[in-house]
């Protein structure tokens, strides 16, 4: 039968060509480093549930091509997602300088709530670094993007990323900002809190909480 | 002494008076097993008198079990409501309590029963109410299944607990809500049943109540606050509702449970669930409320969407996101064209009004849409919100087909390879094949398939890996547009959309002509876009055309595992043998064209037989009778083994409705693979499939005509003082007139320019024009049963084989009755490698050969020594043709001959030659 969770968030990740989206995704979801990576074509999917301030939060993640020819198909991915991971290279600040570029489309493409994370990949190549963590932490500022440096090849920071986007999803959600019932918001309500009821009452606070939803 | 033998014979014969008179025993045996017998029928009929009688005094036990289920009398009291015996019989000891075999006290068996009496004595006499049988069942269970409340309202006055379980851990109040007991379900609910319990599977009262959609049930479980709980699988009460495809019950859980919505919706994407069951759930919800219409679709539509998206990614499985995304779409548009704004219903929408969104984005492609855009103003293209979600996906489908034909354009711009030349070459081919569809070498058309594929060979890996993917999501547009439409009708999106599009599906198909199958099955039902991809098609195996002609022709028909239903005998076709022709056309009239379709059944008069091998027979005869001289329907061609219409048909005044009854009878034929006895002249089936004729036609009614119009085309005409127009002498019942083949055409000289113009007017004049009301009225007939489309898929050779059959073809007689010229003989080498190349194919390739250079798939009878040409016996003849390059075998079908080059090897023979069949209907006419 079909899957448990609370919330599913609909996720972008973008950015230029070779920053390592894919990989990015691939470690998320299955914990590995991906070695042999080729481009990606269009767009790849990729979902996991994943555990957020109590609540079951299914990501669903599109992972889209970076290189230009495929721009005008990824950018019809953009509409509808709820969070999105705006990728660049530290080791290359050709990939840096771009970044204005791909938060114009996202911001103007997707819904203007769409929550994003600014990911410096490859943080594990420091001797070839471009771009330094305090330039891009002040563009971040500028921006008003959550910033993270990550790798994707040791994992580090990969995590955090996505979740840190889903958290405040879920806050602008409490807080009333973000209305998942609105068509477009890249969120849909799972049926979670009615399956858990089956659980023995009182096991957790925080399912008591959710049977207030339905 | 005296007196106490009198007294005993007085009492013997009072016994016996009362034994005669009662018509029994007045005394019980002394053995309780024999007594019991006795006692036993006088309980069941509760004739308490005889039975109060003959226990009194006796020593009868009466708790004495017996049977094979060792039930006491008392037992047998309750199970039949004898009130008084069992007031007897607990006034006598017997116990209340007491367990037959299964366990059963009396109790359980009057509950079972619903002897509300019985348990009224029962409980007064203290029977424990508590009591399990062997299963576990108490008496409230029993009285719960059967739902008898009245009973149960009295009894759970004494129940000491109403949840006791049995074996299974079923209360009485789950076996109350599986069978819909709604009394008995409040009636336990009030005396405290657990309304949550779960059984030892997990399963609650109101999963059992869905389990067999027990929907007032569920309702009031539901208002009294049940709560939705899965069973130890996973299972939940939904689930169970979308398995038995019980709408109501699922509405009544989706009112209580709003959230179950979303659930509902998410289960179009398992493959497990049965779609026709999740779709009649769907149909039912979406009817309740406007808004639970529009938010399914929605929904839907997002789910569509979604998956459509996934299937689009290339890591994802194609086979199971493209089923997913196409079960979606199709339930999408089922539920959509039962509501309220399905332009079916003649409902206007209240929606979203006439918005024609995204006309702006697919610009018209100006040239193809004359025709459309007038059907795009008469039934203007109206859009619905519930549409939306999805206009995403066709937005990322418009943008892949875009990026695609980039690549195309770019792969041909800059070719990576140093074949420059080859991919100009090619694109000046393609540019050939637009400028003349129908009729570019076979030749051209092979090299041009090769270049295509090396000119991609770049975007290859783009093209290759998306093209089965985009096409899945096509095939959900089209659906999509499709059911926005009124039926039969193609929407002009849609159409706009292909135009756009035309050379990347082209490609597409191109190079996986398996797409056209799996997903373009848009083309069947638009002719103006299956006209396009004709040449694509037509390039396919017959077979496979076959599979994908009968698939449509008999989609929406009911499986052929119903052909065994018993037959209705009004609808069985009663045949006289005598009058095979005019009774069968009577019967046919007489039926109607669906009934047909389902099947036919025939039996003829004053026979017994009936079944499939009757129906061969009659098609078998009527297909002779059709062609009989005596009605004067079709006339033999010059060859004698092919018929076409009679232009003088009208001598039998009913004729054109006998034309319809033919093409009826050969319709029905086609529909149901039924073989027919006739074969028709080559211009014949080009009518049957609306081709033009061609010059060549003429030979099978006039081979001397027919060769000089072929003289008149091989030779300048210019200064041979021919003084033709462009009209012909007719004879009118013996007066010669004169008749212009065009407006005017008296006055127009024929030239050497306009000639071909000229042989193919007289061409249609001879071969069309003079049986045009036959060939019409032959067609309406036709078509009832084959929609032209669908029959387009064939060339005329292949529709005598769907017709008539693929006859045997003794390659031994045929090589023994060839005849070789122009430098052939049979010790040639070239001459014995045709022989090889034609042992070594298929039968369908062999038939194809034979059609190829006879005209006919027809092997005379007595073999091919009686193959007959235009002027008498004409044997197979091969004649050598010096060899060019690529240079393909022609023929000449008037006299039977194969000009078969002198190829250098037996490969590049069999090669030209397989090239030559397979494209025959392109190559022939030009050779």
């Amino acid at each position: 039968m079909s899957e448990t969770y609370d919330f599913l968030f609909k996720f972008l990740v973008i950015g230029s060509a070779g920053t390592g989206k894919s990989c990015l995704l691939h470690q998320f979801i299955e914990n590995k480093f991906k070695q042999d990576s080729n481009h990606t074509i269009g767009v790849e999917f990729g979902s996991r549930v994943v555990n957020v301030g109590g609540k079951t939060v299914k990501l669903q993640i599109w992972d889209t091509a970076g290189q230009e020819r495929f721009r005008s198909v990824t950018r019809s991915y953009y509409r509808g997602a709820a969070g999105a991971l705006l990728v660049y290279d530290i080791t290359s600040r050709e990939t840096y300088n771009a970044l204005t570029n791909w938060l114009t489309d996202a911001r103007t493409l997707a819904s203007p709530n769409i929550v994003i994370i600014l990911c410096g990949n490859k943080k594990d190549l420091e001797a070839d670094r471009e771009v330094t963590f305090l330039e891009a932490s002040r563009f971040a500022q500028e921006n008003e993007l959550i910033f993270l440096e990550t790798s994707a090849l040791t994992g580090e920071n990969v995590e955090e990323g996505f979740l840190k986007c889903a958290r405040i999803i879920l806050n602008k959600i409490d807080s009333g900002e973000l209305d998942p019932e609105r068509m477009g918001s890249g969120i849909q309500y799972g049926d979670a809190s009615l399956r858990q009821l089956r659980q023995p009452r009182g096991t957790t606070t925080t399912q008591n909480k959710q049977q207030c939803n339905c | 002494m005296m007196e106490r033998a009198m007294e005993q014979l007085n009492v013997q014969l009072s016994r016996l008076t009362r034994s005669l008179r009662r018509a029994r025993t007045v005394e019980l045996p002394e053995d309780n097993e024999t007594a019991v017998y006795t006692l036993m029928p006088m309980v069941m009929a509760d004739q308490h008198r005889s039975v109060s009688e003959l226990l009194l005094n006796s020593k009868f036990d009466v708790n004495y079990a017996f049977g094979r289920v060792k039930r006491s009398l008392l037992h047998i009291a309750a199970n039949c409501g004898s009130v008084e015996c069992l007031v007897l019989l607990l006034k006598r000891g017997a116990n209340p309590n007491y367990q037959d075999i299964s366990g059963c006290t009396p109790l359980h068996l009057a509950a079972r029963n619903g002897q509300k009496k019985c348990m009224g004595k029962l409980l007064e006499y203290n029977a424990d109410v508590n009591i399990c049988n062997n299963e576990g069942l108490t008496a409230i269970h029993w009285l719960a299944v059967n739902g008898r409340t009245e009973l149960l309202h009295d009894l759970v006055q004494h129940v000491s607990n109403v949840d006791v379980e049995d074996a299974m851990g079923q209360t009485a109040l789950h076996v109350a809500c599986q069978n819909g007991h709604k009394t008995t379900v409040l009636c336990l609910l009030d005396s405290g049943a657990d309304i949550n319990r779960p059984n030892i599977s997990g399963a609650t009262p109101l999963y059992f109540a869905c389990s067999h959609g027990q929907r007032d049930t569920a309702q009031i479980l539901l208002s009294r606050g049940a709560k939705y709980l899965a069973d130890k699988n996973g299972i939940t009460p939904l689930d169970l509702c979308v398995q038995g495809g019980y709408g109501e019950t699922c509405e009544i859980l989706i009112q209580h449970h709003s959230r179950l919505f979303q659930t509902l919706i998410q289960m179009t994407q398992n493959d497990e669930m049965k779609e026709n069951m999740l779709r009649q759930v769907l149909e039912h919800v979406s009817q309740q409320r406007d808004s639970h219409y529009q938010r399914i679709l929605t929904s839907l539509a997002e789910v569509a969407t979604t998956n459509g998206h996934k299937l689009l990614s290339l890591s994802s499985s194609y086979e199971a996101q493209m089923k997913s995304l196409l079960r979606i779409v199709r339930i999408f548009c089922h539920v959509f064209r039962l509501g309220p704004s399905s332009p079916n219903n003649g409902n206007d929408m209240g929606y979203n009004g006439n918005k024609t969104p995204r006309s702006q984005v697919f610009k018209m492609c100006a040239r193809q849409m004359a025709v459309e855009t007038v059907q795009k103003d008469e039934c203007p293209w109206t859009g619905s919100a519930v549409f939306d979600p999805m206009e995403l996906l066709w937005h990322s489908l418009d943008e892949w087909l875009v990026l695609i034909s980039t690549e195309l354009d770019r792969n041909r711009k800059n070719p990576s390879s140093p074949s420059s030349s080859s991919s100009e070459i090619a694109s000046l081919l393609l540019k050939q094949r637009e400028v003349d569809p129908s009729g570019s070498m076979p030749s051209l058309l092979d090299a041009q398939t090769a270049m295509e594929t090396e000119v991609y060979a770049d975007g290859e890996d783009v093209i290759s890996m998306t093209a089965s993917r985009l096409s899945a999501v096509i095939q959900a547009f089209y659906m999509c547009c499709s059911c926005q439409m009124p039926q039969g009708m193609t929407s002009p999106r849609f159409i706009e959309f292909v135009c756009k599009h035309d050379e990347v599906l082209k490609c597409f198909v191109t190079r996986n002509p398996k797409i056209i199958f799996n997903h373009f099955h848009f083309l069947l039902e638009c002719p103006e876009l299956m006209s396009r991809f004709m040449h694509i098609i037509k390039g396919q195996p017959f077979k496979d055309r076959c599979e994908w002609f009968y698939e449509h022709l008999l989609a929406g028909q009911p499986d052929s595992d119903m052909v065994h239903r018993p037959v209705n005998e009004n609808d069985i076709l009663l045949i006289h043998r005598d009058s095979i022709f005019r009774s069968s056309c009577e019967m046919v009239s007489k039926s109607t064209n669906e009934k047909l379709k389902q099947g036919i059944a025939v039996r003829f008069h004053g026979e017994e037989g009936m079944g499939q091998g009757v129906v061969r027979e009659w098609f078998d005869i009527l297909s002779n009778e059709i062609i009989n001289p005596d009605y004067a329907l079709f006339t033999q061609s010059a060859d004698g083994t092919t018929f076409q219409p009679n232009s003088n048909s009208s001598v039998n005044p009913d004729h054109l409705n006998y034309f319809l009854f033919a093409g009826q009878i050969l319709g029905l034929a086609l529909y149901h693979r039924q073989l027919v006895n006739i074969y028709f002249t080559r211009s014949f089936y080009k009518h049957i499939l609306g081709i033009p004729v061609n010059y060549q036609d003429v030979s099978s009614i006039d081979p001397e005509y027919a060769k000089n119009l072929q003289w008149i085309l091989d030779n300048d005409i210019s200064d041979l003082g021919l003084e033709l127009t462009f009209s012909v002498e007719t004879d009118v019942f013996g007066a010669m007139e004169e008749m212009p083949l065009k407006p005017g055409g008296t006055s127009i000289l024929v030239t050497q320019d306009n000639k071909a113009e000229y042989v193919q007017l007289v061409t249609e004049l001879r071969m069309t024009r003079a049986i045009q009301p036959q060939i019409n009225a032959f067609l309406q007939g036709f078509h009832t049963f084959i929609p032209p489309s669908l029959i387009q898929l064939f060339d005329e050779y292949e529709l005598e084989l769907l017709l008539s059959g693929m006859p045997e073809i003794d390659v031994q007689d045929w090589y023994r009755n060839t005849e070789y010229t122009s430098g052939y003989d049979p010790q040639e080498p070239v001459v014995q490698w045709f022989w090889e190349v034609v042992n070594s194919l298929t039968q369908e390739e062999r038939v194809l050969l034979l059609q190829f250079v006879t005209g006919s798939s027809r092997v005379p009878h007595g073999g091919f020594a009686y193959l007959m040409g235009g002027s008498g016996l004409q044997k197979f003849t091969v004649a050598a043709v010096p060899y060019t390059s690529n240079l393909l075998p022609t023929s000449s079908t008037c006299i039977n001959m194969l000009k078969l080059p002198e190829y250098p090897s037996q490969e590049v023979l069999r090669d030209r030659l397989l090239v030559a069949l397979h494209c025959g209907s392109y190559g022939y006419t030009m050779a």
